[in-house]
């Protein structure tokens, strides 16, 4: 009895575990529903109050306004980071794989290149489209083959074959990196809720954006070259004067606002004269450095601090038409590329005011190369610029010392250096990055001037939001019905002990889709067909043991005896064939992508699941009935 | 309730009958396979797919003759779901030359419409896109706006302010999407699923496809032999083999045959035969387990006599868990809905193979090899 106890306890803590993962899932759904019901509000809200806007306005506000409700709420927000997330084939979405154009890459590092280079290239393209190899290989064998060196169009005449090989090949994973960096960018700017940006092999790209809505625009943000530009800060005195004015204007708004709505409330003077203002107070009478924290007290500099969910609503108050009469129109608000994490948990983005005009843009960067500073040891950038470029930035750097410069991609700030003094020669220095990370993303972002990342998409998926719906329904259904076909079969054959596989196959697809959590695992339609299926071979091992246990029974056994040696016999088979399924699993999960992943993670789980609930629940089911004294009836 | 109680047949002494009836089925099965083929989906050839959702039923004829007129070929029309839906499908992945110089002409003519007479360049043309360039920035960016306001996917070459040049964007499924609308105003769509894939992708699935049958093969061969004997182990691999082919055979010989059936082999049906290989060998293994240990008990016995009294004693038990597996994939294939079909159809036909083949062909071949080699298999 004693060692019943222990084992049923392990059982309890099993499901109470999943449980535990699986809440979250729970409480995700049930907000959602909670926000729908907000958004139907908002929705006939905006509609009455602007009865011609746009179903794709609208449809955009409605996003933005969900966005923010999910960020601000904290519960909201803790519960969707643990919750089970739902693959692209079930909440739609765009799945894209795009690889670098290496060919374009090529023919832009060629030195000269002439009608024999863009001969040989073209062909090595060609070729590359039906094999696995790059085509900086194919290219240096076909060179090979003619007789050229590869010092004819790169590097230098010195350098061995394999070295500029070694070269190119670097200068190809760069530029995925680079793409990478810039394709992330945009789709944070742009606002996708939890893209997922990932490299495949060495130069492919795979992009998931769940819940597009409207796929041209999307696919605009994966095309077209970055732009990387260079801009003055505004000095603080200028730039805090201008944020002063905004600020005062929109207080000035707001109090005529309140004074409309409200039937003009008579303020106490205690209220008045209460030093300690209340945060609400603060926000009405400073609207804007309420969402803009000015980073130094002092106002040497004017950066300011923006929580990630107030940009939309600094967006919106810049719009309004009396803070554009007192903003000068030659200058702009930018936020940092990468947000920094406050006390608070929440994500706080850099702001900065800089001219509207690029002093620079990108295309005159030569070169940028990340290392370590020998006498600091710290790391840092240096870059080179063309000719054209070099007497620009030298006028610039000479005419802005000890003012900051911002390197801004795509609209976003990378960095923001103090000019130390004129740089004649073209050749900068950039210090200042943390780590050797942050260094070498800058440099990667310099080159995007330089040397764009041409891709290409390979593969491209678009699911719809309604049959995402509609795959989730039909999941469901087959889940319930299987599991109903199953449930019953087992009870009409075996009875009583048919009841206790049930229990199991409850057990067996509450802790599926426990681990599944705890492993924040994807859900898709094929890994729903997962779970279905376990259902089924599931009660496989019941059946094994019982249709033994009825064997040894009929032998003439006692029930305890029958029993013990029914599981015993059964447990070489039902390891045996369940694990060559889980290999077969394990291969799946190797060679599949995406949704069969899905399927294959699910199945393997399943099938552990199962042994646990099979060889443990059941036999503790069984062992406390006989220890209880009860019959069993096994059919 | 029972099954097949005292069950007491010959199994052993009917394997020729089994191996010819196996035989025939497999034969049709590679017939078929080679004259008709299998009929591959876009995972695998690459192509164009989009599925479009009506707002009110629709004619598929009238479809199919709008889409015919934009002379891009031979496009698969089917109906997707319901009347009101329906799915595209092409092999071509890009425009063919003479359709994209419609289009271009098409592209010049709004261009013309805006700045009768302007200075253009077409500075690269590929088959799905064509760049630009213009005298000027202001123009390039204005002809770029009207032109994605006309429907087409243009883009401004670089956001550099002295860019000049756009390129124009037009795959096949825009060029459907933009014919449809302009066809069907009344009866607005909107896009249910939209893919493309392209040749080298396709190809490495099938490598990949391939490749993990064999492996998975392999794997269950080598953990067979180890657990059991080697000639156990290669009678459950060719059971498993004769299941895929069977089941291969059977999707070439109903495709098409069952009206809004779709019976082509995606990646999805692949996951399905995986499956099938690693599921069908349980009862294989349950097989031979009790065939072990009859070997082990009854010693003096011939193993004809232990493996038709381990067949016998094991059928309830087979049929049983098949069954109940069965009856999930019949709610997969009922309720499943379009996506799933091809997956939980394969397991359903894999499904009554594999448990054929683990009672009728993999002892019997484990018996044969022992007979003709005059080896004798002890545990």
């Amino acid at each position: 009895m004693k060692e019943l106890r222990f084992r049923i306890i392990i059982i309890l803590g099993a499901i109470a575990l999943s449980l535990y993962l699986l809440y979250p899932t729970y409480q995700d759904s049930v907000n959602n529903k909670e926000v729908l019901s907000q958004l139907a509000s908002y929705e006939t809200k905006i509609k009455k109050s602007n009865p011609s806007i746009s179903e794709v306005q609208l449809q955009e506000k409605i996003n933005s306004i969900k966005d923010s409700i999910l960020v601000n709420t904290p519960n909201y927000k803790s519960a969707r980071e643990k919750r089970m997330k739902l693959g692209l084939d079930l909440q739609g979405g765009m799945y894209l794989v795009m690889e670098v154009n290496t060919a374009k890459l090529l023919e832009k590092l060629a030195k000269d290149p002439d009608e024999q280079f863009k001969q040989i290239l073209a062909k090595a393209e060609a070729d590359s489209k039906l094999t696995d190899e790059n085509v900086v290989a194919i290219f240096a064998r076909a060179m090979k083959a003619k007789n050229i060196r590869m010092s004819r169009y790169f590097g230098t005449i010195r350098e061995e074959d394999n070295q500029i090989v070694k070269k190119l090949e670097q200068q190809e994973t760069d530029a995925v990196t680079r793409a990478i960096e810039i394709i992330s960018n945009r789709v944070n700017q742009y606002g996708v809720s939890e893209p997922s940006i990932q490299k495949q092999g060495s130069r492919r790209i795979v992009v998931e954006l769940p819940g597009i809505a409207r796929e041209e625009e999307a696919k605009k943000l994966l095309q077209g070259q970055a732009l990387l530009e260079f801009k003055m800060v505004k000095e603080a005195e200028f730039a805090i004067g201008v944020m002063n004015k905004i600020d005062e204007t929109l207080a000035a708004v707001n109090k005529i606002d309140s004074s409309a709505s409200k039937s003009s409330l008579p303020k106490t003077d205690a209220a008045k004269k209460d030093e300690k203002q209340t945060e609400e107070q603060f926000a009405k009478e400073h609207p804007f450095f309420a969402l803009a924290r000015l980073i130094d007290p002092q106002g040497r500099v004017a950066d300011a601090y923006v929580k990630e969910s107030d940009r939309e609503r600094i967006n919106a108050l810049l719009e309004n038409p009396d803070v554009k009469k007192v903003m000068p129109d030659n200058v702009q608000f930018v936020y940092d590329a990468k947000p920094v994490k406050g006390n608070d948990g929440v994500n706080y983005y850099k702001m900065y005011m800089v001219n509207k005009e690029a002093e620079l843009t990108g295309g005159v960067v030569v070169n940028a190369q990340a290392n370590i500073d020998p006498t600091t040891s710290a790391p840092e950038v240096t870059m080179q610029m063309n000719s054209e470029g070099a007497r620009e930035w030298a006028r610039i750097t000479g005419a802005n010392i000890r003012k900051r410069c911002a390197v801004i991609l795509d609209g976003q700030v990378y960095t923001a250096p103090t000019i130390e003094g004129k740089i004649p020669s073209g050749s900068s220095r950039i210090t200042g990055s943390a780590n050797m990370e942050e260094a070498k993303l800058l440099e990667i972002v310099l080159k995007a001037g330089a040397l764009p990342a041409p891709i290409e998409v390979l593969d491209q998926r678009i699911v719809g939001p309604s049959l995402g719906q509609d795959s989730i329904s039909k999941g469901l259904n087959s889940t319930w019905i299987g599991f109903l076909f199953v449930a019953v079969f087992m009870i009409v054959w075996y009875k009583q002990a048919g009841s206790f596989a049930d229990v199991a196959l409850v057990v067996t697809v509450l802790l599926q889709l426990g681990v599944l959590a705890g492993f924040n695992a994807t859900l898709t339609l094929p890994g729903i067909a997962g779970i279905v299926l376990t259902m089924g071979m599931a009660v496989d091992a019941n059946v094994i043991i019982y249709e033994r246990i009825r064997e040894e029974l009929a032998t003439g056994k006692t029930v305890k005896a029958a029993v013990d040696s029914g599981f015993k016999l059964s447990f070489a088979p039902i390891f045996d064939s369940n694990i060559t399924t889980f290999f077969t699993g394990l291969i799946l999960y190797q060679f599949g992508s995406g949704p069969i992943q899905g399927f294959a993670l699910t199945l393997m789980i399943g099938l552990i699941t199962m042994l646990f609930s099979q060889l443990v629940v059941v036999r503790v089911l069984f062992d406390f009935m006989l220890a209880k004294g009860y019959k069993i009836n096994v059919g | 309730m029972r099954l097949f109680d005292n069950l007491n047949i010959d199994f052993m002494a009917k394997r020729t009958k089994f191996y010819l009836m196996s035989s025939a089925i497999l034969l049709l099965s590679l017939i078929t396979i080679f004259i008709k083929g299998v009929e591959f989906g876009i995972d695998f050839k690459g192509g164009s797919e989009i599925a479009l959702k009506f707002a009110k039923p629709i004619n598929i004829e009238k479809i199919r003759n709008d889409v015919d007129k934009l002379g891009i070929g031979n496009v698969e029309v089917k109906t997707f779901g319901d009347a009101s839906g329906v799915l595209l499908r092409t092999e071509l992945q890009e425009l063919p030359k003479n359709v994209m110089l419609n289009v271009r002409t098409s592209i010049e003519s709004e261009i013309a419409k805006v700045f009768p007479g302007v200075d253009k360049k077409v500075t690269d043309s590929t088959a799905s896109s064509i760049v630009y360039s213009f005298a000027d920035p202001a123009t390039a960016t204005a002809i770029n706006n009207r032109l994605n306001q006309a429907g087409f996917q243009s883009t401004l070459d670089s956001m550099e302010p002295t860019n000049t040049k756009i390129s124009v964007r037009m795959s096949i499924a825009d060029l459907i999407k933009i014919s449809l609308a302009e066809n069907y105003t009344d009866n607005p769509f909107k896009v249910e699923k939209e893919d493309r894939v392209g040749p080298k992708v396709g190809k490495e699935l099938k490598r990949d496809a391939v490749l993990s049958v064999i492996l998975s093969l392999i794997v269950i061969l080598i953990y067979l032999a180890f657990r059991f004997k080697f000639a156990f182990a290669i009678g459950a691999v060719i059971a498993l083999f004769h299941d895929v082919l069977l089941t291969l055979g059977i999707f070439a010989i109903l495709y098409g045959v069952i009206p809004g059936f779709n019976l082509e082999i995606s990646v999805s049906v692949v996951a399905a035969f995986l499956t099938l290989i690693g599921y069908s060998i349980n009862d294989t293994v349950i097989v031979f387990d009790r065939v072990r240990e009859q070997m082990k008990i009854h010693k003096t016995l011939s193993i004809e006599e232990n493996m038709n009294h381990a067949i016998n004693r094991t059928m309830s038990r087979t049929i049983i868990t098949v069954f109940t597996v069965m009856l999930t994939i019949i709610a997969l294939l009922i309720f499943g809905g379009e996506v799933l079909r091809g997956f939980a159809f394969a397991l359903f036909i894999g499904m009554i193979t594999g448990t054929y083949s683990s009672i009728f062909i993999a002892s019997a071949f484990v018996l044969d090899y022992s007979n003709r080699t005059k080896t004798k298999l002890t545990f």
